[in-house]
């Protein structure tokens, strides 16, 4: 996964803010994810439609932390978000 | 339609499709949920299979032979009816419910956590119950109530001698549990009208003596809720997607604690007397 991919909600998650986290669920499993509230900021912009690139340049403006480990935070929580079917990954001008 | 319509007593073949989901207790199934093409089979091994129609309008019951009426009726009433108004779009919850100072109070947890003890005690000391096993709750204005449910609380033997001490009638004993149903003893003391929910309180550890009560954070207490929740089909994406959001909706507004406390008869008193205040507190 690069953070120049393009990033998608699937149909089959819905999610909502509960208090300052995020809580997704899976419609086609029946299963349920909690986010914590940096983790539920990164949804947010994702769901806004926002790549992976624009999402860490949005939230350097708002945490304390150098690019390189958000950088590297966003990627391993996106790989997380992917490999549990809550995202899905395409890259920009693809299919 | 409250009710279901009793058919021959049959025996239990295989049934037509595998089960979907299926309840466990002591290692052995005790409910297993099945499709049917008419709409579900929802059957209690040994003693009943109760089919649901699709849009939950309609429940028969084919007890296993020998199986009596009381049986058959305890089981709709604890087990089926919540699974079918939760069919029928309804917000179900596993939990007894008392009044205090005008409001609903919510006791929710798993089977054997002490939440009809709790509402028993509750009503010795003087308050109304608005249901002891389960409930449904409604959206009312930017809140939530709690509508009644039935006149009748089910304790073990200790509970009832330690709290009723034998005050209230018992309904005919079934097969399938060994609590006592007891029917509301004294007129008055079952609240047949529905109340604002004030709080939520999902029971926790059993402590030596402290009673302590722990917030709990929105997305917490959404999870609370879903496992506290009937569901008849816990797959049907359209039910799910409307009820989760209705219970972010209960989770981002209503005040929710984990409750633990010592079970002990003689320190229910004391239980008594920190929930109600606390409770008072949240009011205010």
């Amino acid at each position: 996964m690069k953070l120049s991919d393009k990033v998608t909600v699937p149909a089959h998650v819905m999610s909502r803010q509960v208090g300052e986290e995020y809580v997704m669920l899976d419609l086609a499993q029946g299963v349920y994810f909690g986010l914590d509230p940096v983790g539920a900021r990164l949804w947010q912009l994702l769901c806004e439609g926002m790549s992976l690139e624009r999402a860490c340049a949005a939230m350097l403006g708002e945490y304390d932390v150098p690019r390189a480990q958000l950088e590297s935070d966003v990627l391993r929580l996106a790989e997380e978000l992917a490999a549990q079917g809550l995202i899905e990954i395409g890259n920009p001008g693809g299919p | 339609m409250t009710g279901y319509t009793r058919r021959e007593p049959r025996l239990q073949g295989p049934a037509d499709a595998p089960a979907y989901h299926e309840w466990l207790g002591d290692n052995s199934v005790v409910t297993s949920f099945h499709r049917t093409p008419g709409g579900y089979l929802v059957r209690f091994p040994q003693l009943a299979d109760f089919e649901i129609s699709q849009d939950a309008g309609a429940v028969a019951c084919h007890p296993a032979p020998s199986v009596d009426q009381a049986t058959c009726d305890h089981l709709f009433l604890n087990q089926v009816l919540p699974l079918v108004l939760s069919k029928r779009g309804k917000l179900v919850f596993h939990g007894s419910v008392v009044e205090i100072a005008g409001s609903a109070a919510a006791f929710l947890g798993p089977s054997g956590m002490g939440k009809s003890t709790l509402a028993a005690a509750f009503v010795n000391a003087g308050h109304r119950f608005l249901g002891d096993d389960g409930f449904v709750l409604e959206k009312a204005g930017d809140g939530s109530r709690v509508l009644p449910s039935h006149p009748s609380i089910r304790l073990w033997n200790d509970s009832e001698s330690a709290i009723l001490a034998g005050r209230w009638a018992k309904a005919p004993p079934v097969s399938c549990s060994g609590k006592n149903r007891l029917l509301e003893g004294t007129k008055g003391r079952f609240c047949d009208e529905a109340l604002p929910l004030g709080a939520a309180y999902f029971l926790g550890k059993t402590t030596r003596s402290a009673i302590r009560f722990e917030p709990l954070d929105p997305s917490e207490a959404l999870l609370q809720w879903v496992r506290n929740s009937f569901l008849l089909d816990p797959r049907e994406p359209a039910v799910i997607a409307t009820h989760f959001e209705s219970l972010a909706g209960i989770a981002n507004t209503l005040p929710c604690f984990r409750l633990d406390y010592p079970r002990r008869f003689a320190e229910l008193h004391r239980v008594l007397d920190s929930v109600t205040g606390h409770f008072e507190r949240q009011a205010a």
